[in-house]
């Protein structure tokens, strides 16, 4: 089961409100390679995962997504307290406001609603890891792009810490890979589906 | 927590020197890795000085504030790598023994915490007559992780 703590992974305090910026984060709340999607992903891809470090790491790594998630959450709701009639009206947030108020809903930063569409359950356990390996990068991308649009130190500080535990998953995932492939047919590690055929 | 010399520079690791076509290869981290202590860890977003790449140079350099959740931050977040690299290296009985010694830190930091500034979860026993699972702030509020 699942129990809350209540505190953050890593600290997050946003001096100043900036609904702009707001948006762009947003998206790794609820956008294609956001943190909803990952810590979905692999909580839902450990069940046919067929060995015990596989079911291990997924848990693990789908609950740190779980906390990350959280986090954003904290960026998006600091930048967007305290609103003022003209960061209400601005046309880069108006659009967001009008349908969520300062509530945080997971879209992307184009405002397409979260989807299930952007994440697959396979079922194979080398196919998911794979899938795993270049989520990790793909988010490990959108943090850099984030890094390049915002000049706020206080939310590219929280940034740094995310982007870098996307290096990191990315490299357990790929030792995940390896760890299997080391229990299968080393002539033909395809030769059947693990996760139904053993 | 100790460094030994290592033949293997930090940041490299091992791969099959033959192995299977069509396949996807990440070198495995080698056991008992070089590491920065909890606090340092957490500002750099790993422990390990070998996956630490940052983007563009951007780097965080600042120590977090001393405060008694930002202590129980750098704790768990010691305790979160370890795990993830154990799950990976589950024979490397240094990691394990720096796994089970973060975890007495953070139990023993985690009912100070309790303590003094109320429950991190409903399982915590305080002394307070109120239902104190209820204050303020919560975690994501902006004056919660203000410094002192």
């Amino acid at each position: 089961m699942f129990s809350y703590e209540k505190k953050l992974q890593y600290p997050v305090k946003i001096k100043n409100p900036n609904p702009k910026l707001a948006k762009i984060i947003l998206t790794q709340y609820g956008g294609p390679d956001g943190e909803l999607g990952a810590s979905l992903r692999y909580l839902s891809q450990r069940y046919s995962m067929p060995f015990d470090e596989l079911k291990g790491l997924l848990t693990d790594i789908g609950t740190e997504e779980l906390g990350h998630l959280e986090m954003i959450g904290a960026i998006v709701h600091q930048l967007t307290r305290n609103l003022k009639e003209n960061q209400m009206k601005d046309p880069a947030f108006a659009p967001y406001f009008v349908d969520h108020t300062a509530g945080i809903y997971p879209a992307s930063a184009a405002g397409t609603p979260w989807s299930a569409a952007t994440m697959q359950v396979k079922g194979d356990p080398i196919t998911d890891l794979v899938e795993d390996m270049a989520a990790e990068q793909k988010a490990r991308t959108t943090y850099d792009n984030i890094l390049r649009i915002s000049d706020d130190p206080d939310v590219n500080d929280v940034i740094k810490f995310l982007r870098e535990r996307e290096v990191v998953h990315f490299q357990r995932f790929g030792e995940a890979v390896q760890l299997l492939r080391d229990k299968l047919n080393q002539k033909n590690v395809y030769y059947m589906n693990p996760a139904i055929d053993i | 927590m100790q460094q030994k010399k290592r033949e293997i520079p930090t940041g490299m690791g091992k791969l099959p020197a033959v192995a299977p076509l069509a396949n996807p290869y990440v070198p495995f981290q080698m056991d008992n890795p070089e590491q920065y202590e909890a606090n340092l860890g957490l500002v750099r977003g790993t422990l390990y000085p070998g996956l630490d790449l940052p983007f563009m140079g951007m780097v965080n350099k600042k120590p977090l504030a001393k405060t008694p959740m930002a202590d129980l931050q750098a704790l768990g977040f010691a305790i979160q790598e370890l795990a993830l690299y154990l799950d990976t290296h589950r024979d490397d009985a240094e990691a394990l023994e720096l796994y089970r010694r973060y975890q007495q830190l953070l139990h023993d930091q985690r009912q100070e915490y309790v303590r003094k500034c109320g429950p991190l979860s409903h399982r915590d026993r305080t002394a307070s007559p109120e239902y104190a699972w209820l204050n303020d702030p919560w975690p994501w509020e902006y004056c919660v992780n203000q410094e002192d």
